[in-house]
Order: C-alpha cells, then structure tokens, then sequence
C-alpha cells in the first residue's frame, strides 16, 4: 500500500496527480482518496470529495495540499476500520509491479516546473532508521539555489523532532545540521559550497524520502534519490549498507 | 516432479511460455553467474534540439566495499545501437559526472543510449555473489537552461567487475505475443508537447503500440516519439518498457521516468 504527498511553502508550490488504477490494468475502480493528517496525537481523516477529474484521476491543487498530510485510496469502508492511533496497511490496491504511483510535481508562479513519479510504500511507514544520500549525487552547484525536501511518514501520529545532519565522509565531521520534524514534509536549504562529493545527507532516528529541488533563473528540477541499497542487488546489501551507515553514524553520535 | 516443473518455469524458455500466457509473468529476471557483476541502466543521452545531457555517478565499489582505484567504462551507441564511442574513466571520486555535449560525441546532434560498467582488480574483496549496479542520475538542459534530473529507469546489461567476460543482456523479459499493457501514471494534460523516451533493454526485436500507432523497435535501439493524448498506454511484447518522459510547457521543460 502507498502513501502520497504534496509541499506546499514560500519557496515552492505543488500538484499531485493520483491515478484510480493500476498500472499494467487499466480498469475503473471503486476507490475514493482519502487524507490524514496528525493532530493531538490522533491520526484524522476525511476524504476528498471534490477532486476527482475523470474516472481515472484525483488531481490536488496547492491549496489542497499541506506539509502534514498523506493521502492514500481506500474504499468507502476505511471510515469504520480507521485506527486513528496508528496508521494501518488498508488495502493492496496500490501494491504493483512497477510500483503504483502519483506524479508529484513542484512549480513557480513564474512558470518553472519539474516533477517525478512519487510513492510512500507502507513499508517504511512502521520503520525506524536513517536516511543515506549524497548530496553531489543529484544536488547542482551551478543552481542558484538547492534544497532537500523530506518527507517522513511515521505510524504513530506523532509530530516529534529529529535532525538532517550534513556529513563530511573524509574529514569525518558534520558540515551542517538541522531540525526537521515527522509526518511531514521538510524543507532544508543546501549551501553550494557543500555540494560535494563526500558530503553526505543523513538522518539520526527516523527513514523518509529525500527530494532535490534545484533552481535557477525560474527553472526547476525534482527528483528524488535512491536508498543505498538500490545500488547492491546481491544478498550482502544490508550487510554492506549497515557498514557504511554504522561509519557514518560514528560521525554524529 | 514438482520441483522439476518450478526449475522448468523459471528457464528463459518457461518464462517466456509464461510471459506469453500471461501465467505469473516475469518482468524482470535477476541472474546468477560465477564472477561479480555491473550491472547498467540504459541511459539515455540526448544532443539534439539545442540538448546537453550530465551524467551524475558514484564509485560504488569505493563507497560499499573500500575498493581503491577502480575504473568505469561508459559505452555509448546511436538510437540504431551502433557503437559510437568507449571512454574509460580512471581517479574516480566517490561521486562524479560526466558531461555529454554533440562536441564530446564527435559532433553528433542525435539521441541514444550508453552504458556504465564499474571494473575492478581487486579480486580479494569481491565474491562471485556480489551484483552492484550504479542506477545514477542524468540532467537534461536544453539551450544551456538549468539541468533537469531524473534516475535511470531501465536494467539494461551487466558484465563481470573483473573485465574478463563479455556484456550480457536480458534481464528485461519479453512475450511471444503483444499483450502486455502498461499505463503512465501521468495526466498528460496543459502541456504544449510531451516526448516519450524508449529504449529496448533486450537482445530481441521488440513491438509495441501507443494510440493507436504500431512500433517494432531493434535490439537496444532507441526511440523518441511525441504523444498527444492525457493517457498513454503501452501494449507491447516487452514486460519492462517504461519510457522516461519530456514534458513541455512555454520555455520550460520537465523530465521524469514514467
């Protein structure tokens, strides 16, 4: 099951297209979309009613979007089921291969736009942990201006802090940090002079989806990195992974 | 008796009887050989229509397994899958780019495809499991605007880390029939003109149709075709054939993998 999600700040405005079907059937179906969003430690829901373009689309507007809430497909009986003290994995609808998707797409007044094909699997929903990615990967030093979003989704409805840390993997030292908070999507500006290649983006408690927003004289670019362990495919990637977090988790602790 | 039937099922031939069938079809099929592997996208690069393409790559083998002085290879072919160009890339950092212009492709204003391979001599810390497979990143900026980023889309062919083998294919499974189909998750409406990328991630001929307009599409040979409609589906004889998109709207442009 997948979650999706929006931005909505003074930097940037968002769109998100969410398809009602899956990918390799191309079916009409009975599912509704759905919010939630934490508040006082519970989990709320409503469902968004007016949104839905065609038979085959949701398509949320900025205004419709807030940096705290999810969005998911549901059938009408969600609303009796809802646990509002820990998100639960619904339904299968969106667990498809390839992956069940919503196209995310951030813009400017000015007319720049960029997107990707975005999704929260429900697996990382219940999952403690760190985040790993190079900041050089993806991030550009000739962009006026570079930013990371990270979305967190967290099973409890919780709005708790935890830091982004800016690590440097040669000197061994921490460039940078900042507070970002989950269930929620964050913001954190990169200064250029960091984009490096041995800086690192790295997280101390909790996982989340980190997204690179270049800009520069109104154009835009979007795209979110790889967990590390896209890049092993043989049995030893935790092993290898875990390694080279416990390295890097050395530096911050 | 059973378990002769799941071996037989999972040969090359049982799955292609089984992608043809539609019985459990295989998209994607992983391998095992006895020497460790690279594996790589089929990255796209475009020079035509004012294009540059940056290509962003890590040293994997330095950063997961604290190999020194390992090498790449970056192999570039035409939209035809003819062999343009091999560059061998020594003194890696742990990240690094490559930036692909007509002038570097020998003042070619075209599209195509090319590989990464990561190669190494370090025989002592690699075992015949190991798979890496750099998935990387690649800008788009056309009339020197910004770069537009987006992740490799499509595994498209593997070697053996320690340069002894030749490049193999297939791990992208294909049908005897035309009749798989695959929807973008993408509302392709306000834009002024959308390009969908494809590349043929196998060693087979492979055929597919988008609204209604019927493409055959050789062995990693590549594609650029302009759709109109606000849903694109793909029927086609291929499992895996995801285009990467080119969105436009006024000057400015948008691409992402579908």
């Amino acid at each position: 099951m997948n979650f999706f999600y929006g931005v909505n700040n003074n930097l940037l405005k968002s769109e998100i297209q969410i398809p009602i079907f899956q990918n390799r059937n191309l079916r009409k179906s009975n599912y509704k979309l759905f919010k939630t969003y934490p508040e006082n430690k519970k989990w709320i829901l409503k469902e968004i009613t007016s949104k839905k373009i065609n038979d085959y689309f949701y398509i949320l507007q900025n205004d419709d979007i807030s940096n705290n809430e999810i969005f998911f497909l549901a059938e009408e009986n969600i609303v009796s089921i809802f646990d509002e003290n820990k998100l639960k994995k619904f339904n299968n609808f969106t667990d498809t291969s390839p992956a069940y998707r919503a196209n995310f797409k951030i813009y400017l007044d000015q007319g720049g736009f960029s997107s990707y094909q975005s999704d929260y699997p429900y697996s990382m929903v219940t999952k403690k942990g760190s985040i790993l990615s190079s900041i050089s990967s993806i991030a550009n030093a000739e962009a006026d201006k570079n930013f990371v979003l990270i979305k967190n989704i967290f099973e409890d409805p919780i709005e708790e802090n935890f830091r982004a840390y800016l690590v440097n993997y040669k000197n061994k030292c921490i460039e940078d940090q900042f507070e970002i908070k989950t269930n929620y999507t964050n913001c954190i500006e990169i200064n250029n002079k960091l984009i490096k290649p041995e800086i690192f983006l790295v997280t101390d408690k909790y996982v989340g989806v980190p997204m690179y927003v270049s800009k520069k004289n109104n154009f835009l670019s979007f795209e979110h990195t790889h967990p590390p362990h896209e890049y092993i495919l043989s049995d030893n990637k935790f092993v290898k992974i875990s390694n080279l977090k416990k390295e890097i988790n050395e530096i911050i602790s | 008796m059973k378990s002769l039937v799941k071996k037989l099922a999972n040969t090359n031939i049982g799955i292609f009887f089984r992608n043809s069938l539609k019985f459990k079809p295989v998209h994607l099929k992983h391998f095992t050989k006895n020497y460790p592997i690279s594996v790589s996208d089929a990255f796209l690069w475009r020079t035509d229509n004012g294009y540059k393409t940056k290509f962003k790559y890590s040293d994997i083998l330095a950063l997961f397994y604290k190999i020194k002085n390992s090498w790449v290879e970056f192999h570039f072919y035409s939209k035809n899958n003819d062999l343009i160009k091999i560059e061998k890339i020594k003194n890696l950092d742990l990240s690094n780019e490559l930036e692909i212009t007509s002038k570097y492709l020998n003042n070619l204003e075209d599209y195509g495809t090319f590989y990464i391979y990561h190669y190494s001599e370090k025989t002592d810390q690699l075992n015949n499991q190991d798979i890496i497979s750099n998935r990387c990143y690649l800008g788009y900026s056309q009339n020197n605007n910004l770069y537009s980023f987006v992740h490799g889309n499509t595994l498209g062919r593997f070697t053996n880390i320690f340069s002894k083998e030749n490049i193999s294919t297939d791990i992208v499974k294909t049908s005897f029939f035309q009749n798989h189909t695959y929807t973008i998750q993408k509302y392709f409406n306000n834009f002024d003109e959308n390009e969908l990328f494809f590349v043929n991630p196998t060693s087979k001929t492979i055929k597919f149709n988008i609204e209604n307009e019927y493409f055959k599409l050789g062995p990693h040979c590549s594609i650029l075709h302009k759709v109109k409609s606000p849903m694109i589906s793909i029927k086609s004889n291929c499992l895996f054939l995801r285009p990467t998109i080119f969105s436009y709207k006024g000057k400015y442009l948008d691409v992402h993998h579908s």
